[in-house]
């Protein structure tokens, strides 16, 4: 094994002191002089004609510098499907959908002269059941929307996620067990610390400055610049700054019409304008989680093994399109590729309603269809009288593999994280007593090596260094509290054989950092650590070089160890960093250590079968709990929670954990507690006191096990960990309370009212 | 957020004259916990807030052959005093589970009660314990049962120009124990489903089956060996909140206890009344039906934990949850 200094390391976060003291500044902190305040007005009414809106109070309102609607604002259209617009005109289809919107002063009277927009509506008819909005004469959310061979208005969009490997329809006839459920998974949202916002500027060239938390700066950066020349502004620069970003989660990686409102504000004022949510907004107004509807079925052989997996959802898209429509093409990850499974197919339909419309959040579609999928494998391996974990080792997924999908399998370590949790749970001994404490499991795959959903799945890095030996480090990637920063300096660090603290890493300008995909897909530390790296070893290439001649030693003899250039053959033989440096710099005709690397990783786009080798290599994971059920009250406890993952290598064990921990977290809260409540349209738990995100007090003691399969295609062998940490808490826990009480609980969340119905109806 | 004035009266005196002559306009603020959420909400749009934080002797715990709890004394205060813990037990947990600590170090009892949630933690609690409440005008001091206390959903007794001085607690029967739970869907900053509170006084102190209580035998048996004892319940009251527009005590259920031997059977029907005289509703909070069914099996429970109580004082640790 080679020997790290810095990369395997338990090293804090390079921005922990900043945070946990309040010094950091984040958006709702950021102050520019003549700053307005920009407040918008939502939908009273889930779907409803505009009949006329009248401004001309606001206006007169002192204080007031701009109000906007949609009758007087550019065409802008946004979003994946291009089907949103920043104010709505003649239409609402959504209670957030933005009417109006205002700059003022201050954010008092902002919000004052919001209640002096008088805006008549004719109420339609609404839809809030993606079924419902499927059928004949369904109100149609967007008229002009049109689907299906005869290009009839419908709220079926035009995406036929399909998916189709082997033959399912033989494989059934040839399973000896056969399970057919159906599972539903409702809203959840991001809860992020911050709350969204930011701060658009112009200069007086009419070039674009936004202050931004996005989780994708050069992406936002080409939607500005479409937005740009939708405002007669062809040709007119855009630049994202990033503040510090209070959690992402997947909430960030779209742009959202209170970022082009505040755009527009901007520009019509000359002044910069802020937009901040409330919490209630951010409630409300973001993008959750997608709800689906899962019909699921999966045959084994009698000895248990795997036949076929065949399944149909339909997805509430809610009222616009954002890359929640797009979750599909992840689903068909674990459908194809979560346990060994020859036949496979997926067919989802996402349909307009008149709610919310979703977004990307953590796990992107995965915890949805392994919720199903890990779910039906207990009920599976029962009808098949084999024990759950026997059943998931017989079908474990393996390195070489290639997956109905054409998915490599490169690096897997499934099966050793199976064992552990068994081990670790005593599985043997703990489960099937049915006496109110049970055991249960759960596995995930995840993409691990990027993911190329976009034509260039790439980042890019530079490097410069000083004359002291301070290496700056410029990426592409995005820091959003999960600890790219610290991540990327390791493996820097590690690289260029300086220390950790010697790296000062830059991730917030696009007018100074090279492009990148976004923070997505849990491929920052996969994708940008490889980018970095690359970076780092052309920097250190040329410090050899010029350590050469100095030290008079051949380059290739040459190594950098705790800043400090020496000669492999003679250590006695050296020079320090920062003199090297200094000589380089002041000689005449000197020259300065700079490197740069695009890295893409060599992974495919999913072909129009939707099948491609996504990823450069795949993560693995198995979650395993003890639960303990309150067979009166219908409470679950979680007694144990071990997590162990195959994250290739850990760059930082203590950071990797944080990801687990955290997604796990998330995961119990969609398991037991969380979901957005919406009433025809209308979340009804906008705020954290109804929306039950878990706390401190009722996070368990988790136990994660590290698995390191060393990925050869990794940056020191690592893969993705993002995201995995909260993929299959769901069926783990609904796996556990079957085992505990005898009660199956099919949709999320998992309430003290569903078990103790289940119960019940079990008793009768 | 709609501006206010900010008064601090140095005196129940000037406080009361400040009430009076601001009216309507005016609302009285402790801790703010709830009243700034209104305001921050427009729920309440009041242009001078009168502070009671600067006037001496509203926040203090005392005793003098009754409990005396200012209503500016925080839940922090009551979660911490080792005299509520030992004798007044049902409110000690109660501000324990109210919100988290930041919250319990600022926001009041008085602040609670005034606020009138059905749901209010500190509610059943003060109702089981019989607390009668102080009420000062400027024009008079009258002292309304708790019982009276709650009309509706944020609606109380106070009248225009009254504020609470003083909640008043009798020292409990000998042999007297009390419990609250509240079932929640998280362990902190959570409204309850369901609160329930029970107290206890028995007419023995003496059980020898005490040392089964600790165990994890099912109540029923307990309770089966606790009859051989002739364990009577001298008093009882039960309380309920979320279980009806206002924090209720569950009188029939109380009447069927009192006086009576204590037996499994007769706490189940104890439990089963107070579940029929409750009118809980559905709410995106809890199903009725399901807030009914935990009637059933938090009544039982918390009277047991009175019991417990009773006959193991020292062991006042309240486990987070009943299993």
């Amino acid at each position: 094994m080679e020997e790290f200094i810095n990369v395997g390391k338990r090293i804090p976060k390079m921005d922990a002191e900043e945070k946990v003291t309040g010094k950091a500044i984040y958006i709702h902190d950021l102050k520019i002089p003549g700053m307005l305040h920009g407040k918008i007005l939502y939908s009273p009414h889930p779907h409803a004609k505009i009949k006329s809106i009248d401004t001309s109070k606001a206006e007169k309102l002192p204080g007031v510098k701009a109000v906007l609607t949609g009758y007087n604002i550019p065409p802008i259209k946004f979003g994946f499907y291009k089907d949103n617009t920043p104010l709505k005109a003649n239409k609402v289809c959504s209670l957030r959908d933005e009417v109006a919107a205002v700059a003022a002063t201050d954010l008092d009277i902002a919000e004052e002269a919001l209640d002096l927009i008088k805006v008549e509506y004719e109420i339609l008819p609404g839809v809030f059941d993606p079924e419902e909005a499927m059928k004949e004469g369904a109100p149609l959310i967007h008229e002009e929307h049109v689907g299906g061979k005869e290009k009839k208005p419908t709220n079926v969009l035009n995406l036929p996620w399909r998916l189709i490997a082997g033959d399912v329809e033989e494989a059934r006839k040839n399973s000896a067990f056969v399970a057919e459920d159906r599972f539903k998974v409702t809203w959840v949202t991001h809860c992020c610390m911050g709350t969204s916002g930011c701060v658009a500027q112009f200069d007086l060239k009419n070039n674009l400055t936004v202050y931004s938390i996005t989780q994708i700066p050069s992406l936002e950066q080409r939607d500005f610049t479409e937005a740009l020349a939708a405002m007669g502004l062809k040709g007119k620069k855009a630049r994202v700054i990033k503040t510090m970003i209070g959690g992402g989660f997947g909430s960030k990686l779209d742009t959202y019409a209170f970022e082009y409102i505040a755009i527009l504000l901007a520009f019509k004022t000359r002044k910069p304008v802020k937009i901040v949510f409330s919490r209630e907004e951010e409630f409300f107004a973001t993008s959750p989680r997608q709800p689906a509807i899962i019909d699921i079925a999966q045959g084994c052989t009698k000895e248990g093994i795997l036949t076929f997996r065949d399944i149909r959802m339909i997805l509430d898209n809610g009222a616009y399109t954002s890359w929640g429509a797009t979750t599909p093409s992840v689903m068909m990850m674990p459908i194809s590729s979560l346990y060994k499974v020859p036949n496979v197919r997926y067919i989802a339909k996402c349909v307009y309603t008149n709610n919310t419309y979703s977004q990307a959040m953590r796990g992107y579609g995965n915890p949805q269809a392994t919720f199903a999928i890990d779910s039906q494998m207990d009920i599976l391996a029962e009808m098949a009288g084999i024990d759950p974990l026997d059943f998931r080792l017989r079908n474990a997924n393996t390195p070489g593999e290639v997956t109905p999908q054409n998915f490599k399998i490169v690096s897997c370590g499934l099966r050793e994280c199976i064992d552990a949790v068994a081990q670790k749970l005593d599985w043997r001994q703990s489960r099937g007593k049915r006496d109110g404490r049970g055991v249960g499991m759960a596995s995930l795959i995840h993409v691990g090596g990027g993911a190329r959903v976009y034509k260039s799945d790439g980042c890019g890095t530079i490097i410069k260094i000083d004359d002291f030996g301070t290496v700056n480090v410029f990426t592409g990637a995005t820091d959003m509290g999960q600890g790219s920063d610290t991540v990327i300096a390791q493996i820097v660090a590690e690289e260029l054989g300086v220390r950790v603290e010697d790296v000062v890493v830059t991730h917030t300008d696009t007018d100074i950092c090279p492009w990148d995909v976004g923070a997505h897909a849990s491929r920052t530390t996969f994708v940008a650590g490889n980018s970095a790296r690359g970076a780092a070893k052309k920097v250190k290439e040329q410090l050899l070089e010029i350590a050469a001649k100095s030290i008079s030693e051949s380059p290739e003899n040459l190594d950098i160890r705790d800043r400090t250039i020496y000669s492999k053959k003679d250590p006695e033989k050296k020079s320090p960093l920062g003199k090297v440096l200094r000589a380089a710099h002041y000689a005449a005709g000197g020259s300065m250590v700079m490197g740069e690397y695009f890295y893409d990783p060599n992974n495919e786009n999913l072909d129009r079968e939707f099948k491609g080798n996504l990823s450069v290599t795949y993560a693995y994971g198995t979650h395993g709990v003890e639960v303990e059920v309150d067979k009166e009250t219908g409470q679950v406890k979680i007694l144990r929670y071990v997590a162990a993952h195959d994250v290739g290598k850990a760059i930082n064990p203590m950071l990797l954990e944080g990801q687990v921990y955290g997604g796990a977290t998330q995961g119990i809260g969609y398991a037991l507690t969380e979901r957005l409540i919406l009433q025809n349209g209308k979340v009804m738990n906008p705020n954290f006191l109804d929306y039950k995100m878990l706390t401190a007090k009722d996070v368990p003691n988790f136990e994660t096990i590290v698995v390191e399969t060393n990925d050869e295609f990794g940056p020191f062998g690592a893969k993705g960990i993002g995201e995995p940490g909260l993929v299959p808490t769901a069926p783990a826990i609904a796996n556990a309370i079957y085992d505990a009480v005898g009660v199956r609980i099919k949709d999320l969340p998992i309430t003290p009212e569903k078990v103790l119905g289940a119960l019940k109806e079990k008793a009768k | 957020m709609k501006k206010f004035d900010y008064l601090k009266p140095k005196s129940i005196e000037e406080a009361l004259t400040l009430l009076d002559q601001y009216g309507e306009k005016a609302k009285l603020i402790a801790g703010g916990t709830d009243v700034i959420v209104m305001v921050k909400q427009k729920t309440m749009a009041p242009e001078v807030l009168i502070s009671l934080q600067a006037i001496p002797g509203l926040n203090e715990i005392n005793y003098n052959g009754f409990l005396s709890i200012g209503p500016m004394v925080t839940h922090r205060m009551i979660e911490k005093s080792e005299l509520i813990k030992k004798d007044y037990s049902a409110l000690a947990d109660a501000v324990s589970w109210l919100g988290s600590i930041q919250i319990r170090n600022v926001a009041t009892i008085g602040g609670n009660i005034c606020t009138a949630a059905p749901s209010a933690d500190t509610a059943t609690p003060l109702l089981v314990l019989g607390t009668q409440v102080k009420i000062k005008s400027l024009k008079e001091e009258r002292v309304v049962p708790i019982e009276e206390f709650f009309k509706g959903p944020g609606e109380t007794v106070l009248k225009k120009g009254e504020l609470i001085k003083e909640l008043m607690i009798p020292k409990p029967l000998p042999n007297t124990g009390s419990a609250y739970y509240k079932l929640q869907r998280r362990l902190a900053l959570d409204l309850p489903i369901l609160g329930v509170s029970a107290l206890l006084s028995l007419d023995k102190n003496k059980v020898t089956c005490a040392d089964m209580l600790c165990t994890t035998s099912p109540i029923s048996s307990i309770l089966h060996k606790m009859e051989e004892d002739d364990l009577v319940c001298k008093e009882v009251r039960i309380a309920l909140g979320v279980a009806a527009p206002t924090p209720m005590r569950a009188v029939k259920a109380e009447t069927l206890l009192r006086g009576k031997k204590l037996s499994d059977e007769l706490l189940e029907e104890v439990a089963e009344t107070a579940a029929k005289e409750a009118q809980p509703r559905d709410s995106i909070r809890g199903e009725a039906w399901y807030r009914r069914d935990m009637i059933k099996v938090l009544v039982k429970r918390m009277a047991m934990k009175s019991i417990e109580r009773v006959i193991q004082p020292e062991e006042t640790v309240f486990p987070e949850r009943l299993w």
